[in-house]
């Protein structure tokens, strides 16, 4: 049964259809990638599965449940959680605190006025756990905005892991990194995702063909094709629409 | 070091615990006065910096909260027959709380300039209530207030005594003050930095920001109302100044004098402002001019205000202090 599904999902933004009828899922515990080139419409389709805004007609269904117009913040009290292709993060507050802010919600520790999360021993345990995952351990108290970008970048996750998610949206993972980072980011990610669900969207296709089970290629706005990712290297329109284009 | 540290501490809360209870003892009942007016503020211009500092949202309606808590109090005093000092108070605060729930959930979604230009806007609105609801307010004129002595378990306090009321203000404004520097440690505390730093990450973290804001517009509301409930007992009178955009400038002047970067910035602003206008009123009629012109010397060269300037003296000791070391 899958996690996530999405049939004949559409979205017009005045007038210009970017998506033209999106169907794909996903099953408990499978990575799928989606590639594409520049405008085929993967940042759109995922603004609509993070619930950034709805689409224009279809369906998303998470869990079994129609999550069309559910705000960001009950998605990921339901255990869907995004991370951003440009560092999304609390840049002035501690590395610790960005975790926290995390594991705080998914304890339901949001808006309690007496209750101290940095005096609760198991709140911060929970915390150095994610930050030892994420190698972080050594910069706990160092604000967000004096890191380097790799390390930003495996807060990013970090943070999108303190919720405990069953599916995890990652947007462009590796983007801006070098060869090594994007490497070492690949390894980190395979390991601390481990058996979570994950749609990722990634440029860099090897980084694609070392996550996912299965990828899903979107051209123009719809799924050109749908496979295993020895299927879709060898797939002949992808090649003429995509792969081919990078290799040329 | 971090042995040192706590004690020290220790020892200069435990001196200013001291000096305050004994201040009475001390200090003329004119200079008493002004301390009670100093702590007053205090809270006021510490529940604006919940709200400017730590949330980053510029207001422009504090004093709606302060007048609403101001004239309620003095509205509650004269027209329930009997009503305690305490219940007039409490109801007062509610009664600002209420506002903070109304004028909160219509603002939930604005955000920078409108947002600041909106609660202007309710500030006036307010005002313009008080000035034109003659019956209920007094209008131009204001209103007196009689307190009823205070009937406490071990004794009887007069609001009307400046000792009398200097305590009653230290104590519960006192608390008011603790619960608010806890408040910032708290998880609603957090939350209200995150709401400063990064709004729509919030949101995907599974945070209602609306409820945060919300909750956050009730609390530094009911904080403002409490402050304007002190500022009516203590001067048995209340006027349309309580609610005018001069109280919310007032409020704005103190949190930057003082500092919006730390908690006791405002505390440092409240004191600062409430001595140096009472100086200057006493020099000329034209104290007003002076102090823009302090803010705008304050706001182009120490951005940081006086806590600021105290951090960085601080700091260069601490530097030399370690440079001087072998």
């Amino acid at each position: 049964m899958a996690i996530l599904r999405v049939s004949e999902l559409t979205k017009d933004f005045s007038g210009l259809r970017v998506l033209t009828g999106v169907d794909f899922e996903v099953g408990p515990q499978e990575k799928l990638a989606i590639i594409g080139p520049n405008g085929a419409g993967k940042t759109t389709l995922f603004n609509i599965v993070s619930g950034k805004f709805p689409p224009t007609s279809g369906q998303v269904r998470f869990k079994d449940e129609v999550i069309n117009s559910l705000p960001p913040h009950l998605r990921a009290r339901r255990g869907m959680a995004r991370s951003f292709q440009i560092t999304n993060l609390f840049q002035k507050l501690s590395v610790l605190e960005n975790v926290l802010s995390g594991v705080r919600s998914r304890l339901g520790l949001r808006h309690h006025m007496l209750r101290q999360p940095l005096r609760d021993r198991e709140l911060v345990a929970a915390c150095d756990a994610i930050l030892e995952k994420v190698g972080l351990s050594d910069l706990r108290e160092t604000p967000v905005q004096e890191l380097a970008y790799g390390q930003q970048r495996a807060l990013e996750l970090g943070v999108t892991l303190a919720l405990e998610p069953e599916l995890i949206l990652l947007d462009e993972p590796t983007a801006g990194m070098s060869r090594q980072e994007t490497e070492d980011a690949t390894a980190m990610i395979k390991r601390v995702t481990g058996h979570i669900a994950c749609v990722i969207i990634e440029h860099d296709m090897n980084v694609v063909f070392s996550l996912a089970d299965r990828i899903a290629v979107l051209h123009y706005g719809v799924i050109l094709a749908c496979g295993a990712p020895e299927d879709i290297r060898r797939d002949q329109r992808v090649k003429d629409a995509y792969l081919g284009e990078e290799e040329s | 070091m971090t042995s040192q540290r706590p004690r020290s501490l220790a020892w200069i809360v435990a001196v200013a615990v001291a000096a305050l209870a004994a201040a009475p003892y001390l200090l003329p009942s004119y200079q008493l006065r002004l301390v009670t007016e100093g702590i007053i503020f205090s809270l006021y211009a510490v529940s604006y910096n919940l709200l400017l500092g730590h949330a980053g949202l510029l207001s422009f309606g504090h004093a709606m909260f302060f007048g609403v808590g101001a004239f309620a109090t003095a509205i509650f005093l004269n027209q329930i027959p009997g009503i305690s000092v305490l219940a007039a108070m409490g109801l007062a605060t509610g009664a600002s709380l209420l506002v903070g729930l109304l004028v909160g959930s219509l603002l939930l979604r604005v955000k920078g300039t409108p947002f600041a230009l909106l609660t202007l806007a309710f500030n006036s609105l307010f005002f313009a209530i008080g000035v034109k609801w003659h019956t209920l307010t007094g209008g131009d004129d204001g209103l007196n207030v009689i307190p009823p002595k205070l009937h406490l378990g071990l004794g009887v306090l007069d609001p009307r005594n400046g000792p009398d009321i200097y305590y009653l203000t230290l104590v519960v404004l006192g608390a008011a003050l603790l619960f608010c520097w806890r408040f910032t440690a708290t998880a609603m505390g957090h939350s209200v930095l995150l709401l400063r730093e990064n709004e729509e990450r919030m949101r995907f973290l599974g945070y209602n920001t609306s409820i945060t804001r919300l909750i956050l517009f009730v609390f530094t509301g009911a904080l403002a109302g409490l402050a304007g409930s002190f500022y009516t007992l203590q001067n048995a009178f209340v006027s349309l100044d309580a609610v005018s955009i001069d109280m919310t400038t007032k409020v704005l002047l103190m949190t930057f004098l003082g500092g919006t970067g730390s908690f006791l910035g405002p505390v440092l602003g409240a004191f600062f402002y409430t001595y140096v206008q009472d100086y200057l009123s006493n020099l000329t009629d034209n104290w007003p001019l002076i102090m823009g012109a302090l803010f705008i010397v304050m706001v182009l060269f120490a951005p940081g205000g006086l806590s600021g300037l105290g951090q960085g003296v601080v700091n260069r000791l601490k530097r030399a202090k370690t440079a001087a070391r072998p």
